[in-house]
């Protein structure tokens, strides 16, 4: 589909979105709750393990002076898991619109960018009550939204592509999510999340971990959220490029396999 | 005049061929691509072989075609959904595209939601929805049922919401598979008004069927489909009596399995359906058609009455004549020997008909040898063009006024 049907159809985006949003958590109680719950449980969790089976200790922050493991974790937790979750939804999702992919025209991509947008407003969400956390624990910061807003930009463009092209890779073999579910798994950890850089004895890890895939903007958002610094220009551009490079490519193969998504879903 | 044909033409489709790939090992997982070394072994079908016609503006057209003539690829790819190998199709005017009703509806979201949702996904903008919805609700006849989720919906109330959206998506030309097939009666008469209304206003049709009658009542051109090529293309009349004929003698041996019962003291040995002295299994409306029973009596047989019986496929007995009714029952008969009953100008519509045969005793109730199904025949256009009822009674019109 081009550019310019895609935008004729930017209302059909939108109410995508919107239905994803709708339909997400209806017939549950907690309703948008279950949102919040899940990186609150995981920060108990990973809080007790790092804490007290680890003994680690939270990194202090020179620049904000706070000292505070889950509001660590959850920092660069959010972000993270925006990404996974987008991808994990996003990879099926062209293959759940089989029926209407082979019943109407309409630009395939909205089929995950919907998905994109509607995880988009739950990120927000949640660092807006991290944001709130944090003047919980007597820290001012919500002037920090407005870089992690951008950062946040490059990482839905990395997302977008990577999205992209693994939800038209599952069109042709469905394995694809089984194989996500590993890639996610290496990825968390390699990302520094439940882990402090400088706190590894490796010095390589410590020296690459901000080089990763992942690894960047989750080092870039600890920054943004927790210790108030702004990330050098380096780490932007380099985040940049792997955003750029990520949508590029996953926009290009999405486009070159769509034409056959009708015939082969 | 080259002016007005370029700018009367609604979609041209323009040598457009479509391959399909059938594979043999189909790796559906990385696991099994990788396994086989990445090959895929596959042949391709073609669908459409070099398919080309223009659709005038206004223009009503049917695309017929049996199953697996690639009629409905041809209507897919038409609609863009998919992208052919070979050739090119133009679409000039503002297109829909029905292929099925109701396609991504939403079983959570209300029926309110759902009319933005599906109106969008058939290409209309936010506004022209909400300027619409209100006509769109009124069709479907929901009333306050808009505000509640589809998934409590009756199939019935699905259909009509789902044909109210796309009845008012308003396009200019509009591409219609058989979906006029589903629903009830009145429904689907309320959906043939909506089309009748829609050529009225010189928009332009295609409609996709297997199904001649509509096309015959409905269309200005027939263009059929024969295994991925246009095998004909003009007057529906001339095409459909043409497929149908094809179709029908393609199909001769298959029919309804005849069963019999009776005492069998005499016996319907054959039956047979003759115009012009010549046994045929189809037959043009209003033909003299004679159908001869011969049957075999071991015995001598009081007061035998013959008696045929033509019937719909749906079961309804059209005509039911005896040889009791003629007045024309001998005392008895024995050996064998055949009767013959004549319908001149047989005044059935095009259908197909089974034909049941029986010989009886006088008084009807002793059934000596009675054939179900004895015969399937099907009788094709002649005089007539008629298409609803069982018989025509040749009408003929006038019209008085100013």
């Amino acid at each position: 589909m081009s550019l310019r049907s895609a935008v004729a159809h930017r209302n059909l985006l939108y109410l995508f979105t919107l239905k994803e949003l709708r339909t997400r958590y209806r017939g549950s109680i907690l309703g948008w709750a279950w949102s919040l719950l899940n990186p609150i449980s995981q920060m108990i969790i990973f809080s007790i393990i790092f804490l007290k089976i680890f003994g680690g200790v939270a990194p202090r922050a020179s620049a904000s002076g706070i000292q505070n493991f889950p509001l660590y974790f959850l920092s660069g937790l959010l972000p993270f898991q925006f990404f996974v979750i987008s991808v994990s939804a996003s990879i099926g999702s062209v293959q759940g619109g089989a029926s209407l992919i082979k019943k109407v025209a309409f630009p395939h991509e909205h089929l995950v960018l919907s998905i994109m947008l509607a995880q988009l407003v739950t990120v927000c969400i949640e660092l807006l009550v991290l944001s709130a956390s944090f003047l919980l624990f007597g820290h001012f910061m919500f002037q920090w939204l407005i870089p992690m807003a951008a950062l946040l930009v490059l990482i839905s463009l990395f997302t977008t592509g990577v999205a992209l092209a693994l939800s038209a890779a599952n069109v042709f073999f469905h394995d694809i999510n089984y194989l996500w579910g590993i890639v996610s798994q290496i990825l968390f950890y390699a990302s520094p999340i439940i882990w402090v850089i400088g706190q590894v004895e490796s010095p390589v890890i410590n020296k690459y971990a901000p080089w990763g895939p992942t690894g960047n903007f989750v080092d870039a958002s600890h920054k943004i959220l927790y210790e108030n610094v702004f990330p050098s220009l380096a780490q932007w551009g380099y985040i940049a490029a792997w955003a750029a490079v990520a949508f590029v490519l996953g926009a290009w193969f999405f486009n070159r396999l769509s034409p056959r998504f009708a015939e082969e879903i | 005049m080259p002016d007005q044909r370029s700018t009367g033409i609604a979609l041209r489709v323009d040598n457009v061929t479509k391959t399909f790939r059938i594979h043999h090992e189909r790796a559906s997982s990385l696991k099994q691509f990788i396994a086989t070394g990445g090959r895929n072994r596959y042949e391709d079908f073609y669908a459409l072989r070099d398919v080309s016609f223009e659709v005038g503006e206004g223009e009503a057209v049917g695309i017929i075609g049996h199953n697996g003539s690639g009629k409905s690829t041809l209507l897919k790819c038409m609609a863009q959904i998919l992208t052919p190998n070979a050739g090119k199709i133009h679409v000039n005017k503002k297109m829909a595209a029905l292929l099925e009703l109701g396609a991504g509806f939403h079983q959570e979201l209300s029926g309110r939601d759902n009319v933005f949702l599906n109106a969008s996904i058939l290409g209309m903008g936010r506004k022209e929805i909400a300027n619409r919805f209100d006509e769109v609700v009124e069709f479907s006849g929901l009333g306050d049922f808009i505000d509640t989720p589809v998934k409590t919906y009756s199939s019935g109330m699905y259909i009509r919401l789902a044909f109210a959206v796309a009845i008012n998506v308003d396009p200019e030309l509009l591409l219609i598979d058989e979906i006029l097939a589903v629903g009830d009666v009145t429904f689907q008469k309320k959906c043939m008004e909506k089309f009748v209304d829609f050529r009225t206003q010189g928009r332009t049709l295609v409609l996709v069927t297997h199904d001649g009658h509509t096309v015959r009542e409905f269309c200005d051109r027939a263009i059929w489909l024969d295994h991925g090529v246009v095998r004909r293309d003009g007057d529906p009349a001339d095409v459909v009596d043409e497929y149908t004929e094809t179709m029908l003698g393609a199909e001769t041996t298959e029919g309804a399995e005849s069963s019999r019962r009776g005492d069998g003291r005499i016996r319907i040995t054959s039956t047979e359906l003759l115009v012009g002295g010549v046994p045929v299994d189809r037959f043009r409306s209003s033909d003299d058609v004679t159908v001869r029973m011969h049957y075999r009596a071991t015995e001598p047989v009081p007061k035998p009455v013959f008696a045929v019986s033509i019937a719909s496929l749906n079961g309804a007995t059209v005509t039911a004549p005896s040889s009791r009714d003629a007045g024309d029952v001998p005392d008895s008969i024995e050996g064998s020997g055949y009767v013959d009953v004549r319908f001149e100008k047989i005044p059935l519509i095009p259908s197909r008909y089974v034909l049941h045969t029986e010989i009886s005793g006088w008084d009807r109730q002793h059934i000596y040898d009675h054939v179900q199904n004895a015969q399937t025949f099907d009788v094709i256009a002649g005089e007539t063009n008629e298409t609803h009822g069982l018989v025509t009674m040749h009408p003929s019109w006038s019209r008085h006024g100013n």
